[in-house]
């Protein structure tokens, strides 16, 4: 059997196809909301809780775009007002770099019923803290016996070649330089004390990745025993059947918060906003509360539970007390650093 | 079916992927090459300070040196793997010709992301070639291949591989098997066979391969920086690092433009050399 089909209809229907999909993206009742995400865990938080949720409230259906904060900016930055996605999700440091590049739009607080329920340190005007990342030291239980305490631990010859770092385009990276900064005298303006441990630390590193995901595998494959890690990668890591622990700091435990925020000339600002709303509802908050996903809440109303309460705090207002950072005096100086740090490790 | 050939009208076939071509590559290119001459996005001043950075500093004049040696050894490690690989092919029995030649598109098949993530789990420490070369008793301390040089040759190698192979097998099976016994017969010796009658019409493959591989292994950004981690950089996750990390476009625009003058450069040589030797075989 043959079905015959005429080259110019074949052509025809190739042409449109191709035009249709240089046409700018245009809001229809039944698109789907494009939202952006983080990789990892944070994808499958939202996609099998946020969006469901947000479906059964609303009727839209969510589409997500997995990118790096910072590759958001970046795509944002080059669409020039067609943005192709409605929803940001931004870690501090290149949340203020989005609102410096223009690309955010002011969060609609009044169309947000869940936003009064934040503690003042999750309310911007920006847009919503959703969870917040807390960092310390993972660590394989079976090889490091003794708790690690400090990012001192990191410095102890008995771990030489097994100590992983991550590079400083991630915020961990940035965050671990600045906080070790920090511990060592200097801070945010004065990063000297944290390159020169840098130099002291290398010989004892086994691997530094170049990006988070790698880090996971790392662990997985035991090429690396301790490393600076955040709280809910290794609880999820954990999981999964991997040995590793994560241990909070004696010096203070670091964190940033991490945001939504609707995007400039949105194709549909209002779903855009309910989707962010829709984060921070305590259902919703409450539901990511868990294994795998451990996403911290910043909802008032929702209890902290497990590791969270055993290792970093008891309620919302003493996770407003964590150690913060100044990101906009790191973002002057952040391209300097990643520079440095590359040419400092490099083989 | 098929049309007299130089037809007048033949040329307009090209049209629609002459278009596609000049709309989304001639185009970005454009771009990419107005955004490296200039100081920010928006386009309006125009300076060659990023090349003159570029060039003037030493560590990135490494990095690009450094990744331009890391295609000639994935190239050489194809070729020496390749080229058996290729004869096998052609001069096996037909069955067992498109089993084999099925094994090589094989890898082409995966994503190259899972193939690369598979490779951690081969070079890692606890990975499959470290814990059977220790019960061997061939070594007794795990071997640094992951996040090594020689890691990313060995999985650069295995991915790009079909492209060497394949022009290989299509140059080979045109080779007539007569040239080789009718240069015996005229009192040749098997190395002045070789050198005068095999190699010259193994060239072409050899090239087209090689240059396949070089320019695939160059910008292999996937598995540079899964296989290779943060301390080898190489061009494609500096370029990378400076867009999206440090926001420096001009810069990172600049670098790509080097990069690709660079393969184009090695490309242009290899050309060169296939050209050279056919000539003087032929000339």
């Amino acid at each position: 059997m043959t079905v015959l089909i005429g080259r110019r209809q074949i052509l025809e229907a190739g042409l449109a196809a191709g035009a249709l999909a240089l046409l700018p993206r245009r809001a229809n009742a039944a698109d789907p909301l494009v939202v952006a995400t983080f990789p990892g865990t944070w994808n499958e938080a939202h996609r099998d809780v946020l969006a469901p949720y947000f479906r059964k409230k609303t009727g839209a259906e969510v589409t997500q775009t997995i990118a790096l904060a910072t590759d958001q900016v970046a795509k944002l930055e080059a669409s020039r007002g067609k943005p192709p996605f409605d929803v940001a999700i931004m870690d501090e440091g290149p949340l203020l770099d989005a609102v410096k590049a223009g690309v955010l739009e002011k969060y609609p607080v009044d169309k947000s019923p869940n936003y009064r329920d934040l503690v003042p340190a999750f309310q911007d005007p920006w847009g919503p803290k959703i969870s917040l990342q807390v960092i310390g030291i993972g660590f394989n239980p079976r090889k490091i016996k003794e708790r690690p305490k400090s990012w001192n631990d990191l410095f102890n010859p008995a771990y030489k070649g097994r100590v992983g770092l991550t590079a400083l385009n991630s915020t961990l990276g940035m965050a671990f330089m600045v906080d070790l900064a920090r511990t060592r005298g200097g801070g945010e303006s004065d990063i000297e004390p944290a390159f020169k441990a840098l130099k002291e630390l290398l010989p004892g590193v086994g691997a530094i990745s170049a990006n988070l995901g790698a880090h996971a595998a790392l662990f997985q494959q035991e090429q690396i025993d301790i490393a600076p890690y955040n709280f809910n990668f290794v609880q999820t890591l954990k999981e999964k059947g991997v040995d590793i622990e994560f241990a909070t700091l004696d010096t203070g435990i670091p964190a940033w918060r991490t945001s939504l925020h609707l995007v400039k000339n949105a194709v549909q600002p209002d779903l855009a906003v309910q989707y962010i709303d829709a984060h921070i509802a305590p259902e919703v908050q409450e539901d990511m509360e868990r294994t795998p996903y451990w996403v911290i809440p910043t909802n008032r109303k929702v209890p902290l539970k497990g590791e969270i309460v055993k290792q970093v705090a008891k309620s919302q207002d003493d996770l407003a007390k964590l150690r913060y950072f100044d990101w906009s005096k790191i973002n002057e100086r952040r391209s300097e650093w990643i520079e440095r740090f590359n040419r400092d490790i490099k083989l | 079916m098929t049309a007299p050939a130089g037809s007048a009208s033949e040329w307009r076939l090209l049209l629609p992927l002459g278009a596609f071509f000049v709309l989304f590559f001639a185009a970005p290119l454009i771009v990419l090459l107005l955004v490296s001459l200039s100081d920010g996005l928006a386009l309006d001043r125009f300076t060659l300070a990023q090349y003159a950075k570029f060039l003037g500093d030493a560590f990135s004049l490494s990095i690009l040196f450094d990744t331009l040696a890391l295609g000639v050894k994935a190239t050489l490690v194809c070729l020496i793997f390749g080229l058996p690989l290729a004869w096998v092919c052609v001069h096996a029995p037909a069955r067992l010709r498109s089993l084999l030649l099925f094994l090589v598109i094989l890898p082409i098949l995966t994503s190259v992301v899972v193939r690369t993530f598979a490779w951690i789990v081969i070079l890692g420490r606890q990975g499959i070639l470290n814990k059977a070369a220790i019960s061997l008793g061939l070594i007794d301390e795990p071997l640094r291949l992951l996040f090594s040089e020689v890691g990313v040759v060995m999985v650069l190698a295995q991915v790009q591989m079909p492209l060497m192979v394949l022009p290989l097998i299509t140059t080979l099976q045109r080779i007539d098997p007569n040239l080789a016994d009718a240069s015996w017969a005229l009192g040749a010796g098997h190395w002045r066979t070789f050198r005068r009658v095999i190699l010259p019409l193994w060239l072409p493959g050899l090239v087209a391969g090689s240059i396949l591989v070089f320019a695939a292994c160059t910008t292999a950004f996937v598995t540079q920086t899964l296989i290779g981690g943060a301390r080898l950089v190489y061009m494609p996750l500096y370029i990378y690092q400076q867009a999206t990390g440090a926001n420096n476009w001009p810069f990172a625009a600049a670098m790509s433009v080097l990069l690709m003058t660079s393969v184009l450069l090695v490309v242009y040589l290899l050309n060169m050399v296939g050209r050279t030797r056919s000539a003087v075989q032929h000339g």
